[in-house]
């Protein structure tokens, strides 16, 4: 069974169609990328991927959930890469560590420990990418979610995500 | 939404929002200081107190509201995108979310109106406990309409501003003016009214900003970033 199932996802933004008909599945172990046309079109595709925003028609499936009425449960099965990097002299790494942990209610000690091995694996990659990652993959999710990574950062990615699924999407030069 | 979640959206929003609250006190102190609390001399019991209670609510109702205002304004979609995306990707409910984020300013308003408080205190024109607790009421009211334009855009936007600002402007009037006969029993009725009234709004206000929370969309589709 696909961890992610989208058919005919559609997303329009204040009367802007960012994404049209989008359908894709992404099963366990996967690695998928969606080249899309707008840097509007990637991020609209991943977030209806990771259940933080709903298609306005089609449907989005994350496990055996329907992100419409159970984003809540759909959350816990992904974790979400935003394109942006963190702003690093507003967290450091413990920090966002322990926030992350408390959001998913992951136990302190252990979340510290996953997060510094994940972080060597990461060994490289710029630190502000690299904690958004790590924050992502603490909370050990199905599948990872990327919103436009840095094309350089692929091969780290895959490393520190191990056999979870992982789905991007990329745009122009990026892609 | 368990407590330590709960605890770690307040801190850490608290935390991010550190510079703004601190010169939000400090700006409540100077304020507090230099607010005049004079009234002429009346000899009516009656429209003495309705004189002092228009004087002295004036400052705390008006300006704390304002900053509350600000402080929400401040947890808007753009300004903290670290803590939007992390919050917006957690297994939490939107009314839980709402709830979560609306206690941070409501606590640096809070900490705002006691510094406000506190400066009166010291100027040695102390105001009376009822007086802290009704533009306590008047500012969590008007910041949590407040937080309903963080989540809105163009005219609804303007409209939740427009509402915190009937919101003071009727917690105020409740206040001072409740009791149109300026019967004895005037403070009573003015505290109950606006007590009553800006719990009312108060509760539509987070209920409506959890409502537009869940259904809000943060990418702008002009820059196709949130």
């Amino acid at each position: 069974m696909p961890i992610l199932r989208m058919r005919d996802a559609s997303y329009v933004s204040h009367g802007v169609t960012l994404a049209s008909r989008v359908t894709l599945d992404v099963n366990p172990g996967d690695r998928v990328t969606l080249r899309a046309a707008s840097a509007g079109e990637a991020e609209a595709v991943a977030m209806m991927a990771a259940a933080l925003i709903h298609p306005s028609s089609g449907s989005v499936e994350i496990g055996e959930y329907d992100s419409r009425v159970q984003a809540a449960h759909c959350k816990r099965l992904v974790g979400f890469v935003p394109h942006d990097p963190l702003p690093l002299r507003e967290m450091g790494f413990d920090r966002y560590i322990q926030y992350r942990a408390a959001l998913w209610d992951i136990d302190s000690q252990r979340a510290r420990a996953v997060a510094n091995v994940l972080l060597e694996r990461l060994r490289g990659m710029h630190e502000a990418f690299a904690y958004p990652l790590v924050g992502a993959l603490v909370a050990n999710p199905a599948m990872l979610v990327l919103d436009r990574p840095q094309p350089t950062d692929r091969e780290a990615i895959a490393a520190a995500a191990g056999p979870c699924a992982i789905f991007e999407t990329q745009f122009g030069t990026e892609a | 939404m368990t407590r330590r979640a709960l605890r770690a959206i307040v801190t850490t929003r608290l935390w991010a929002e550190r510079r703004a609250i601190l010169f939000a006190c400090a700006t409540a102190a100077i304020v507090g200081f230099i607010q005049p609390h004079g009234i002429a001399a009346i000899t009516d019991p009656l429209t003495a107190d309705v004189a002092t209670r228009s004087v002295w609510l004036a400052g705390p109702m008006f300006f704390c509201s304002a900053i509350g205002v600000a402080l929400a304004l401040a947890q808007g979609p753009g300004r903290r995108g670290y803590l939007d995306s992390g919050e917006r990707s957690a297994p939490l409910f939107g009314r839980e979310l709402a709830r979560a984020k609306a206690i941070a300013p409501s606590i640096a308003a809070t900490l705002t109106a006691l510094v406000y408080w506190f400066a009166q205190y010291l100027s040695g024109f102390a105001a009376p406990p009822t007086f802290f607790v009704l533009a306590l009421a008047c500012v969590y009211a008007t910041t949590l309409v407040a937080l309903n334009a963080t989540v809105y855009r163009g005219g609804k936007r303007a409209l939740a501003l427009g509402l915190c600002a009937g919101t003071v402007a009727a917690a105020y009037a409740l206040s001072v003016y409740a009791d149109p006969l300026q019967t004895q029993r005037g403070d009573a009725i003015g505290v109950a009214t606006e007590l009553a009234f800006c719990a009312i709004v108060g509760f539509l206000g987070l209920r409506q900003y959890g409502e537009g929370l869940a259904h809000f969309d943060p990418i702008d589709p002009s820059t196709g970033s949130g």
